[in-house]
């Protein structure tokens, strides 16, 4: 249940009725924090040992070390045998390993009674609200341990051995608080053999996408289907081609809710990308009415050939994927020529957050651990197990990766530092979900290009201008 | 009040009038509108059943096809792996805790509030009537942080305590006119054989009032049973779903995986149980029902 | 004895009544309040806007299409759903010769008529969300197992049809219980009428409209009120089966729902609350409406 993109900060549409419990949840539960911390004392006093080149963290090598860690979908193996990692190099050191479901519930007590663990892994349903954490200042600067050289290629600091975004998803007014773990990219799926066996090959322009549409269409077949019932899917191939078309800076202009961000060029054609692609036919008939599952049922079955997705897919299609199937994940492809960004350019974020938090008792053992976490080879043995995509830098170089994985690493790694990540969907909840019904609309050929970005634009007007919501800016 | 009370007796008896009818003639028009119906309201259930023995390819493929071979580990499958029986023991805790208590305190209070006259009897009834009508929306969310202010957020007393709090006004309403008919003589001649106040009311007026304590026990636990707002607002752990509210999360999300079949079993278990009983107990329902309902 | 009367009073009165001030009334008084602060969750951080909320709600879109979608539903649902189940009930009683004797089968009827009523409205949600499916769905696999293939739609996902889609299921699985309350209704109505209007030598319909409907008229008004509430709530079936959930577009948005979604997904506690309060008084007004024209018919009556 606890895939990536649950947790991550792009929160997919399955997140929503978790969601829904966690915002109300999470919010409230450390408001005690923010007055209940008279407790001041430094509860890592005589836990820190000497820096030196072996031990650029200051780690007191025989200091209790205090580890908890979200049980969910990927288990808690990985984190235990970053544990054993640990204390190969503390052999002194006592680790005490707790697994658990419900974060929250296990430690906002502790919390408010200013005696944390010293790591935890802030993720699931129940997790403890991040901005309220920080505004409470219970997270450690983790800037120490992004500069500290990586646990098996001392030659890099940390940070240089994670995916591009990885520092800016966990980074808050500029501080480094939290790193993610594992990594989600969004992109269209489709089945490699029945592409070769047609002959067809992915595009990577719109054109070819148009004209490779009739073709599939000509044999039978739905070119595209996706999750109409839950309108954000089909949104993250329009906001991809849009973000390549305009670059890092049409994103911006859209997170920030400059004035006129969603008439960008960039963002009008990709909406008459899909409007064409709708009134083209090349939509599966029925993919408006069809859940998440049902769509991507249909898909597995042949019925379409092209469905957009997160990088989940493989995993949430195990048990109805038929074999031989072998999905493969392609970037969204060009809509101009005059693009900013490369057509390998991908929509990718991390999740599964990782604190050390302020008041722990051995904060330099937190960050050690995490360092040895984010190493090259605890990252590996995770993707071998946990079929999802490490944040870590070449973590899977060498393994053999289902077909799934395979191909997003690959385009991960074609998209090299172009990666992007939309914000405003966490920032301004009400706007994703007017951006939803827009796009709703503008594929089912209700309003046209031009009338989706007036409507929200609108609404992003709306919400700038709007004095009781909390604006973020990047 | 006291023909309700009457009326309830009457339909108690069942579809009395029917079953002294002639048995043939009735114009064909007229039951093939009733039959219409009748397949209107079956088919959807029956079709749940149907397809929970289905392949999720049979499934997708042709609604209207029968099951090549049952597929009977749909059903273990939904209850293990897919948690439907997690759910349905916590529905069991939950529901049953709270219609306990619903059932003492509302009985309690209905019995207090009908044989006892003293100065504030009726602000006391109208406080809790009046909440039988206000929208639960209005108070969803100061009550999310009354629950949670408590500590009980997500956990089985929380549950318990919401669930009768919103319970009891129906009963209460209920019973009152219950307590009201009963004959007063027996309540005085145990009085007069020493029997305390609350020995008059557990052992000599809950027994009497034994129809209506059925009545509205069914139709609390129905209520209860079916909850959906409240444990979706105040039950966010997974593993204290209820039926209703896992149903809903598995249907929206199903994990990572994708299980028709198995949705459909989940369906079928939270359904059967609840139709065996009313077919066992439809008499009283109705009898219930018709005594609260017209009044 | 009096010493123990008040003592049983007070045993018997004061739990339930702090059960009750603590989760009922004080939740509905704080709404109140509320309401009129711009409250986001954090304790302490709740600033007071007076009627600020509420006059957001005239300009936001979508609460403004759910209190349209609850209207609509409000006028079509207990209409339809009395309709049918003044209808079912009449015949069930008249259907046989010679009167109010009731057809053969009634009771079979009833209690499958009464099915829906006991499953939770998110059962019935999720199973009509795969009745409306499009592509496998049982209703346009019935349209075209009889070759009505024209009909088939995407019921769900067109602004015109989603709302009827939502209404249908809710006077689906609310019929049955309507049928068994107004024939019980129409039980109770003395055999002599039916036999006296029988003489007079009027037909079905005639004795329906002069003996059965003026004597079911209360549990009518019964049914009103409750059936009112019900689609003024929807939330459930909502939620769970429709697009988006609430669209395509807003299409089924309901009151409910964008409170749910401003409370819970956005931290907006105090605009949510704003509706809250307005629901509570579309309720009342509903509530004062029926029961006074239910009085006024009485004394009519009388």
């Amino acid at each position: 249940m606890n895939r990536s993109p649950e947790s991550g900060p792009h929160p997919t549409r399955r997140t929503v009725l978790r969601a829904a419990a966690t915002a109300g949840v999470a919010l409230p539960v450390l408001s005690a924090c923010v007055t209940g911390g008279s407790d001041d004392q430094d509860r890592a006093a005589g836990n820190t040992g000497t820096k030196n080149a072996d031990n650029p963290l200051g780690v007191k090598a025989d200091a209790p070390l205090e580890v908890v860690i979200f049980k969910g979908g990927y288990g808690d193996e990985y984190a235990k045998r970053a544990e054993t990692l640990y204390t190969q190099k503390y052999p002194g050191a006592k680790i005490d390993h707790q697994g658990v479901q419900k974060i929250g519930e296990a430690l906002q007590p502790r919390f408010v009674a200013n005696t944390p663990p010293d790591v935890v892994d802030n993720t699931g349903a129940s997790r403890l609200d991040i901005a309220t954490l920080v505004s409470a200042k219970q997270v450690s600067d983790l800037s120490e341990l992004l500069d500290a050289p990586a646990f098996d290629d001392p030659s890099r600091t940390v940070r240089d051995t994670l995916l591009p975004g990885v520092v800016a998803d966990g980074t808050f007014d500029t501080v480094p608080l939290t790193l993610n773990f594992t990594y989600t990219v969004w992109g269209l799926w489709y089945s490699k053999p029945l592409f070769a066996a047609k002959g067809w090959t992915f595009p990577t322009t719109w054109d070819d996408m148009l004209t490779l549409c009739a073709t599939i269409k000509a044999a039978g077949i739905a070119p595209w289907t996706y999750q109409g019932k839950y309108p954000e899917y089909i949104n993250d191939p329009l906001l991809g081609m849009a973000a390549k078309t305009g670059g890092p800076a049409l994103v911006k202009a859209v997170d920030n809710l400059e004035p006129n961000a969603w008439r960008a060029p960039g963002l009008l054609g990709a909406a008459e990308a899909f409007a064409e692609l709708a009134g083209k036919g090349y939509l599966m008939s029925g993919s408006e009415a069809l859940s998440h599952t049902e769509a991507q049922a249909a898909w597995s079955q042949g019925k379409a050939a092209i469905i957009p997705c997160g990088s989940w897919l493989e995993s949430e299609q195990k048990g109805v994927t038929p074999a031989n199937f072998d999905m493969v994940m392609a970037p969204v492809p060009a809509r101009t020529t005059a693009d900013v960004l490369k057509h390998t350019a991908v929509q990718a974020a991390s999740s599964e957050s990782f604190l050390v938090p302020a008041k722990a008792k051995n904060p330099a053992g937190g960050m050690e651990y995490l360092r040895i976490l984010f190493s090259k080879q605890s990252a590996k043995a995770f993707a071998e197990t946990a079929g999802t995509l490490p944040a870590v830098a070449g973590a899977t170089d060498g393994l053999t990766l289902s077909s799934g994985l395979g191909s997003v690493r690959d385009a991960v790694r074609a998209a090299g530092t172009e990666t992007f990540t939309y914000r405003f969907r966490t920032w301004y909840a009400p706007l994703a979900k007017a951006v939803d019904d827009a796009t709703g609309e503008l594929v089912n050929r209700r309003i046209t290009a031009s009338q989706w970005s007036d409507r929200i634009q609108k609404a992003a007007d709306g919400l700038a201008k709007d004095s009781t919501v909390k604006k973020y800016t990047r | 009040m006291t023909v309700t009370r009457e009326r309830a007796a009457v339909v108690g008896a069942g579809p009395a009038p029917a079953r002294d009818a002639r048995r043939s003639g009735a114009a064909f028009p007229v039951h093939l509108a009733m039959l219409a119906w009748a397949v209107v309201t079956a088919l959807p259930l029956l079709w749940a059943v149907v397809s929970s023995f289905k392949t999720d390819n049979e499934i997708l493929n042709d609604p209207w096809s029968l099951p090549a071979s049952p597929q009977f580990d749909n059903w273990s499958r939904a209850w293990t792996q897919a948690s439907i029986g997690r759910y349905f023991l916590n529905s069991v805790i939950v529901v049953g805790g709270a219609l306990l208590l619903t059932m003492l305190l509302g009985s309690l209070v209905a019995y207090a509030l009908a044989r006892y006259e003293f100065r504030g009897n009726r602000l006391v009834y109208y406080t809790f009537v009046a909440a039988m009508f206000f929208p639960v929306f209005l108070a969803l969310v100061p009550l999310f942080f009354v629950v949670q202010q408590l500590g009980l957020l997500g956990t089985y007393p929380g549950l318990i305590l919401v669930y009768a709090a919103y319970a009891v006004p129906f009963t209460v309403f209920f019973l009152h006119a219950f307590f009201r008919t009963l004959p007063g003589e027996v309540a005085e001649a145990a009085f007069i054989d020493g029997c305390s106040h609350s020995g008059v009311f557990f052992r000599v007026m809950l027994p009497m009032a034994r129809p209506g304590l059925v009545a509205v026990g069914i139709f609390n636990f129905l209520g209860l049973w079916n909850q959906y707002l409240l444990p979706l607002v105040l039950n966010p752990d997974p593993d204290r779903y209820v039926l209703a509210q896992g149903l809903a999360a598995l249907s929206v999300s199903q994990g990572y995986r994708s299980d028709w079949s198995g949705l459909f079993a989940g369906l079928t278990i939270a359904m059967l149980p609840v139709l065996v009983a009313y077919v066992a107990f439809q008499r009283h329902i109705r009898a219930g029902m018709t005594a609260g309902a017209v009044k | 004895m009096r010493h123990g009367r008040w003592r049983f009073l007070a045993g018997a009165l004061v739990p339930a009544l702090v059960l009750h001030a603590v989760f009922v009334l004080s939740p509905y008084a704080q709404a109140f309040y509320l309401s009129l602060t711009d409250w986001t969750g954090v304790a302490g951080e709740a600033r007071f806007v007076g009627a600020g909320n509420y006059a957001r709600l005239g300009g936001d879109s979508l609460f403004l299409h759910a209190v349209r979608n609850n209207a609509v539903m409000l006028v079509v649902v207990p209409l339809v759903t009395i309709g049918i189940g003044l209808f079912l009930a009449n015949m069930m009683h008249l259907g046989g010769h010679g009167g109010r004797r009731g057809i053969a089968g009634s009771g079979a009827y009833q209690i499958v008529y009464f099915f829906p009523q006991l499953l939770s409205l998110v059962v019935i949600a999720v199973l009509w969300g795969f009745v409306y499916n499009p592509n496998n769905g049982l209703l346009n696999g019935a349209l075209r197992a009889v070759g009505l293939d024209g009909l088939t739609r995407s019921w769900l996902a067109s602004p015109s049809l989603a709302l009827v889609a939502v209404m249908a299921v809710l006077v689906w699985s609310s019929v049955g219980f309507y049928v068994v309350l107004f024939s019980a209704a129409i039980d109770s109505i003395p055999r002599e009428l039916f036999e006296a209007a029988l003489l007079d030598g009027a037909g079905g319909w005639a004795t329906f409209r002069t003996v059965t409907f003026p004597l079911v008229r209360e549990s009518v008004h019964v049914a009103f009120v409750y059936l009112g509430i019900a689609a003024l709530d929807a939330f459930a079936v909502v939620q769970v089966m429709t697009v988006g959930p609430g669209g395509p577009d807003g299409a089924t948005e309901v009151i409910g729902l964008s409170l749910y979604r401003n409370a819970f997904q956005y931290g907006k506690f105090g605009y949510a609350s704003a509706m809250g309060v307005a629901l509570f008084f579309a309720t009342l007004t509903l509530a004062v409406l029926a029961l006074r024209s239910g009085r006024r018919e009485r004394l009519e009556l009388a």
